[in-house]
């Protein structure tokens, strides 16, 4: 990068060239810090105060200096590239900091292997270079396979090779109003030589303009992996083998990186130890060593010992790595709906063997031609799942290849059955299905463009996932300037995910009409759910008159009971009521502890009675928190109550917590709570769904990524 | 190892998986579910059909085991119980009740329960039926007052309550008024107390005349519409099965949601999975001493101090570019929280727009929820009916549920299908189909061979139509599953040796070999020359084999001490392969706890980073 003089130079309310490289700069390494790709990288300055390279001499190679050298980039080289580089007041010939780049490369990749090597110069071209040695650099540049991209603060146009620069000054661009100096002249027409020499077609292309390379750069980088080529054998019959290749096409990617748990006050992570114990469902809980237990497995209401050895032995085994066609179908038999896995492969002939490709070929365009499918036995490994799956035949321009995706097997498939739609009540009119007529023809995402193309306005694969970078920009704001709260969400993010603006004013119209013909109106809910103490009938009716009759006469603490002096600590008798009166005398935290505590020890001994009970205090707790306006405690205490529901069991007593409506104390009962109204009731709901998730331990069914992971 | 695992792993699965939402099934919250089968045992049933088709007995016992295992495997906390009426014995929890014999009272399933099912199957379990039951007189009234007190001596909550009724008489009481009044009462007792009633008429010679008195008895169908009385009776196995199979999985919405068109016009549905991958359940941990089950607890504690950690006192943080970044537990949460949960409509695009490979995970079905929003059913069937007409899907934005970043998703619309007997195959609504983001496509470097000839690629199509076949998404079990229950059916009931099971996805070699006849060869000499062996390694592969002899098959990978060090500083340390890195563990005595390349990574910065 040019730090040189001239880079700070720029018309009145425009960002200097130098603000703008330094942005590009830091866009780059943030993207490669995110996507913890092995590239390394290396800073070269060139216009510098100092000089420091490693071929300085005499005069020569003058105010260029290496900043860092070749390695892995990480945050503390944004830091630099935030703190440290400043604008100086050299100037230094842009083609000598090349050659010292190149030298860079070469000495410092010795005993690497690279796939690629690019020198990217960010430079405003304002210093004259000395175009000596113009050929023997091209040359060298040529032999080391070094890619070359310049980014400059205006944009080169292939065609305005001859044009004069002065009107240059097109929107979106400015830093080119005032029009090219001579030496800039000079320098882009070196630049062109180069960059035509090197790739006669195409060269320009990798000359960028600051602006043109912060769009680009605005998002972080999207997840790329490697492909894992899966040879294998497709089999039909036992006497039509055909060599393949399977590559993963497309799959849900998930971040690599968990979080992990550290000390709020230390930051560590060695301070936080997690520890799991087992123990007997007795009365004392005693603890078992994790060597004393056995695994079992439920046979419906049985539990069957079986330890690892037998399962060993008697697990289902198969011979491994296979593609077998099974037999083949009509492709409208294989439901796009039953598609299973999370996963698709391409399978293609292995590059080496031309036999192979054409019997493959043959094999596809049958399939094609007979718009048929191939029902295969698909085993990634000896150690993995076998699978059912189709193949289906897929031309292209360019290459031929076939599409595997897992189907369900019998086991899997749940069938329901649904009321008809066809039901006179529910039918809707004419004039009903016409405003569903315009609405869909007024939000057509596909039409076609002036040359009579389809042009599809929002293709969704073409989008980054948000999540990912979402969670890439908290992470790097909170890097980069700690202590402060995390950013909203960017709006070009926000945007991508929204309606394209010209649907979005086609649909208003049609959309009011819908909603004149289709009468909606949400449904009350009435909750008939019975509440615990309703199920546990006789049991619980004692507490419930004992509620009723705290409600009743909630003033029933008062002096005279404190004078007694008689609760001084949260019993186990009556933790509710002790805990109630002793709020009147000691503070909230200390009072809370002990509730907890005393709460803990009673859904410990899981029973229906001390759920009960369990639930008075909870609810007492509640009770006094939004009197006492401190909602802080309560809510996070029920959160991490909610959080251990799965690890201890406690379902049964969840449901009665659901049942008894028991939320978070939300901002319009509290003021200060973090939670809205909307959240404190979503608290109960969304547990459902949790669970849901938590029940499937997931299988190991090692896959191309795992392999991925090893190598 | 796995203990150990278990030990360390927690540090890092504190996240979330995200694909949790395919998943449905078994719902702790709102209790369980269960089913009565409630079984004619008089002599009617047990007459074989003509040309050696079981009795109708004989098929409803078929059905009844396939839904008991069927159970086990899915869902065995659900109840089951097997009564019969027009027996000659009776057995009833308080014998007050005559012909009426409780085979299973309301309980979870296991196998000895399936075996004594079993027992009651073909001419041998005819034989054992008429011994202990016999067949006697009838009062459904009776039968259906016991499966009440079966119902109301469970003390677990039951949410979802069915009974199904297996028949082929369609005036059990002959006329008799006052049973049929009896019978018509009890019936509507329990319909009150929540049971749902099915009957799976069964065929008999003169046909089955619902209307005669099962009319009554039955509980309406949800859609009110007549299409449950149109249907006709069973004749076949694979219809009763598919009958009872509709009837016996409680649908349940795993999430109800609003569909958002725009300017506030929303729409409520429930969103269900219609396949989840079945895996084979966890194990659970028992005392090796007394097979008792044991509970595991975790907590987090102090390092130092040893003192519990409360969830205000820790934090979660992740490193890059070798810096840690700590965030507070509710700020992790709220990264994935980009709006409420909805299905927002963005447009329509037309059906050929759906690509094959774009394909991320099972899709889910979406059905209107009335009794939430209601109008829902009239737009959603007007949508389903344009969208079909047009030719497109809807192209959404879906938040599942809270704090679940937004993916795109088609509305792919299904019209309802019945087959010949009025039985529902396809229920109308929209499949959900999952689309993935640029992330998840992967760039390949596409191999182009050359490509058949004509006349290659018409021997194929002879070898595809003669091995063509009818899919049928139903016709393949899980060999794993299968295995791993027979396994434990053998190991609960004492068996010498589990059931063998048939592995449905081998290919049947002989079969196919036998249809192909010399057609393989003729297409193998048309694309393969003389000498060409498929088997063959690559010529690159050999030569590595040959150079390292084949003895040293590890050879011993080993970096010194310095350079190693010079990776951490550099955080290069991903450069090295995995074999390097896990001798590199064990020279400097790290112990690791998994053997991704990540752990071994993070296990050395550990010990040898700054």
């Amino acid at each position: 990068m040019d730090v040189g003089f001239s880079m700070s130079n720029s018309a009145p309310g425009e960002e200097p060239p130098f603000e703008l490289a330094k942005k590009v700069m830091q866009k780059f390494v943030q993207r490669q810090v995110f996507a913890e790709t092995k590239d390394e990288l290396a800073l070269v300055l060139f216009g510098t105060d100092r000089t420091k390279n490693s071929l300085q001499q005499d005069d020569q190679y003058q105010h260029i200096s290496v900043h860092r050298h070749l390695m892995m980039p990480d945050f503390d080289l944004l830091e630099e590239i935030a703190n440290q580089i400043q604008p100086e007041n050299q100037q230094a010939d842009w083609l000598d900091a090349l050659v010292v780049c190149m030298d860079l490369l070469q000495t410092e990749t010795k005993g690497k292997k690279f796939e690629r090597l690019i020198i990217a110069v960010l430079t405003d071209l304002c210093t004259p270079a000395s175009s000596d040695n113009l050929d023997i650099i091209i040359g060298n540049l040529k032999k080391s396979g070094i890619t070359l991209q310049f980014f400059l603060p205006f944009p080169v146009d292939e065609e305005d090779e001859e044009s004069d620069s002065g009107d240059r000054g097109a929107p979106g661009h400015p830093g080119t109003g005032k029009g090219l100096s001579r030496e800039q002249q000079q320098g882009l027409d070196t630049v062109k030589h180069i960059m035509l020499s090197l790739d006669e077609e195409d060269g320009l292309e990798e000359v960028y303009s600051f602006r043109n390379a912060l769009e680009q750069l605005y998002m972080f980088k999207r997840i790329e992996r490697k492909p894992m080529a899966w040879p294998c054998q497709l089999t039909i019959g036992s006497s039509l083998p055909i060599r393949i290749v399977g590559y993963k096409a497309s799959t849900e990617e998930k971040l690599k990186k968990m979080w992990f748990t550290v000390d709020a006050q230390s930051n560590q992570k060695d301070d936080v130890k997690k520890e799991t114990v087992y123990c007997l469902d007795d009365d004392n809980e005693t603890e078992v060593q994790a060597d004393d237990t056995i695994q079992g497995f439920r046979y419906g209401s049985d539990i069957v010992p079986f330890s690892k050895v037998d399962q060993d032995q008697m697990k289902y085994r198969h011979d491994g790595k296979c593609f077998a066609v099974l037999g083949f179908t009509k492709q409208n038999l294989v439901q796009r709906h039953q598609f299973m896995g999370n996963q698709v492969l391409k399978i293609f002939a292995p590059k080496d063997d031309e036999h192979a490709a054409v019997a493959l070929s043959a094999l596809i365009r049958a399939l094609d031609q007979l718009n048929m499918a191939a029902i295969v036995r698909y085993a990634y490994n000896k150690s993995s799942n076998p699978q059912v799956g189709a193949a289906f035949p897929c031309i292209k321009q360019d290459y031929e290849c076939l599409l595997y995706i897992q189907l369900p097997f019998t086991e899997d498939l749940r069938q329901f059955a649904f009321p008809s739609l066809e039901n006179k009540k529910l039918t809707p009119s004419e004039t009903q299905l016409s405003a569903m007529d315009s609405l869909i023809d007024s939000m057509m995402l596909v039409e076609e463009d002036e040359n009579g193309e389809p042009k599809d306005m929002l293709k969704v694969h073409h989008i980054p996932n948000p999540a990912f970078q979402r969670h890439f920009q908290c992470l790097h704001h909170r890097a980069v300037s700690p202590g402060t709260p995390l950013p909203p969400m960017e709006a070009w993010l926000k945007a991508a995910l929204e309606r394209p603006e010209v649907i979005n004013q086609r649909c208003q119209a049609p959309l009011n009409e819908l909603k004149k013909k289709f009468p909606l109106t949400e449904v009350e809910k009435k909750k008939t759910k019975k509440t615990s103490a309703q199920i546990f009938g006789k049991e619980s009716e004692e507490t419930d008159a004992k509620k009723a009759k705290r409600d009743e006469d909630d003033e029933e603490y008062n002096l005279a009971d404190i004078a007694e002096g008689s609760v001084t600590s949260v019993g186990s008798v009556d933790p509710a009521r002790d805990f109630c009166t002793l709020i009147r005398q000691k503070t909230l935290p200390f009072v809370c502890q002990q509730l907890t505590h005393r709460i803990e020890q009673l859904l410990s001994n899981k029973n229906t009675h001390y759920y009960m009970k369990s639930i008075t205090c909870i609810q007492a707790f509640r009770e006094q928190s939004v009197k006492l306006g401190n909602a802080e405690l309560y809510n996070s205490y029920l959160l991490s109550l909610k959080r251990s529901i799965p690890n201890r069991g406690l379902e049964v007593f969840w449901d009665l917590l659901v049942q008894d409506r028991v939320t978070l104390i939300s901002r319009d009962e509290v003021e200060g709570s973090t939670i809205s109204k909307q959240e404190s009731n979503q608290f109960l709901v969304a547990e459902e769904k949790e669970e849901e998730m938590a029940s499937p331990t997931a299988e190991d069914t090692g896959d191309m990524d795992d392999l991925l992971d090893m190598m | 190892m796995a203990d150990w695992n278990a030990f360390f792993k927690g540090d890092e699965d504190d996240e979330e998986p995200e694909d949790g939402e395919q998943s449905g099934g078994d719902y702790k919250i709102t209790g369980r579910d269960s089913l009565v089968f409630l079984v004619d045992a008089s002599k009617e049933m047990f007459i074989k059909g003509e040309d050696g088709e079981p009795s109708n007995f004989d098929m409803t016992m078929q059905v009844v085991r396939s839904v008991y295992t069927s159970k086990i495997i899915s869902s065995y906390r659900d109840l089951i119980a097997l009564v019969f009426y027009g027996t000659e014995q009776s057995k009833n929890p308080r014998n007050s009740f005559k012909h009426v014999y409780v085979y299973h009272d309301l309980d979870e399933p296991g196998a000895k329960r399936v075996q004594e099912v079993d027992a009651l199957r073909g001419p041998k379990g005819a034989q054992l039926a008429a011994e202990t039951m016999g067949s006697g007189e009838t009062s459904l009234g009776d039968a259906l007052w016991c499966c009440a007190n079966l119902y109301s001596d469970i003390k677990l909550r039951l949410s979802h309550k069915r009974l199904m009724l297996f028949t082929c008489r369609d005036d059990p009481h002959g006329g008799d008024s006052v049973k049929n009044r009896q019978a018509r009462t009890k019936a509507g007792d329990l319909k009150e107390t929540g049971v749902v009633i099915d009957l799976m008429h069964l065929m008999k010679p003169e046909g089955f005349d619902v209307s005669l008195f099962f009319r009554d008895i039955i509980s309406p169908p949800e859609d009110e519409s007549e299409l449950g009385l149109q249907l006709s009776p069973c004749e076949k196995l694979d219809d009763l099965q598919k009958r009872v199979r509709a009837k016996e999985q409680k649908k349940r919405a795993m999430a109800r949601l609003s569909l958002c068109l725009g300017n506030d016009v929303k729409i409520a549905v429930g969103i269900f999975a219609t396949a989840v991958q079945a895996r084979r359940p966890g194990a659970i941990k028992l005392y090796r001493e007394t097979n008792e089950q044991v509970r595991s607890k975790t907590r987090i504690f102090h390092t130092q101090t040893g003192s519990l950690l409360l969830p205000s006192e820790i934090k979660k943080a992740q490193v890059y570019g070798k810096k840690q970044i700590v965030l507070e537990k509710d700020e992790v949460d709220s990264l994935k929280k980009f709006g409420d949960p909805e299905l927002y409509l963005i447009g329509f695009k037309p059906m050929e727009k759906l690509k094959v490979h774009h394909h991320i995970r099972p899709s889910v079905f979406i059905y209107p929820e009335e009794d939430e929003v209601k109008g829902s059913s009239c737009l959603f069937s007007a949508l389903l009916k344009k969208c079909v007409e047009k030719n497109v899907f809807v192209l959404c934005r879906c938040i599942a549920r809270r704090n679940y970043p937004p993916r795109f998703v088609a509305l792919v619309p299904q019209e309802e299908q019945l087959d010949q007997g009025n039985v529902q195959v396809t229920p109308p609504g929209f499949n959900v189909i999952y689309l993935p983001y640029a992330d998840d496509m992967r760039t390949l470097d596409t191999p182009q061979g050359p490509c058949a000839s004509q006349t290659q690629v018409d021997k194929m199509k002879e070898i595809v139509t003669k091995l063509r076949f009818k899919y049928r998404s139903d016709a393949f079990e899980n060999p794993v599953i299968q295995q791993h229950f027979r396994n434990l059916e053998a190991l609960a009931l004492d068996m010498p040796a589990p059931e063998e099971t048939e592995d449905l996805i081998m290919p049947k070699m002989d079969q196919m070999d036998k249809r192909l006849g010399i057609l393989a060869d003729e297409f193998r000499m048309m694309v393969y020359p003389d000498n060409y062996n498929p088997d063959a390694k690559p010529a690159a592969k050999r030569k590595t084999d040959a150079n390292s002899g084949g003895a040293e098959k590890k050879p011993k990978v080993e970096v010194p001490e310095d350079e190693l060090r010079a990776h951490v500083n550099n955080g290069t340390l991903g450069k090295l392969t995995v074999p390097v890195l896990k001798e590199a563990c064990k020279q400097f005595g790290v112990r690791t706890t998994g053997t991704k390349k990540q752990d071994l990574i993070d296990a050395l910065l550990a010990k040898l980073g700054p």
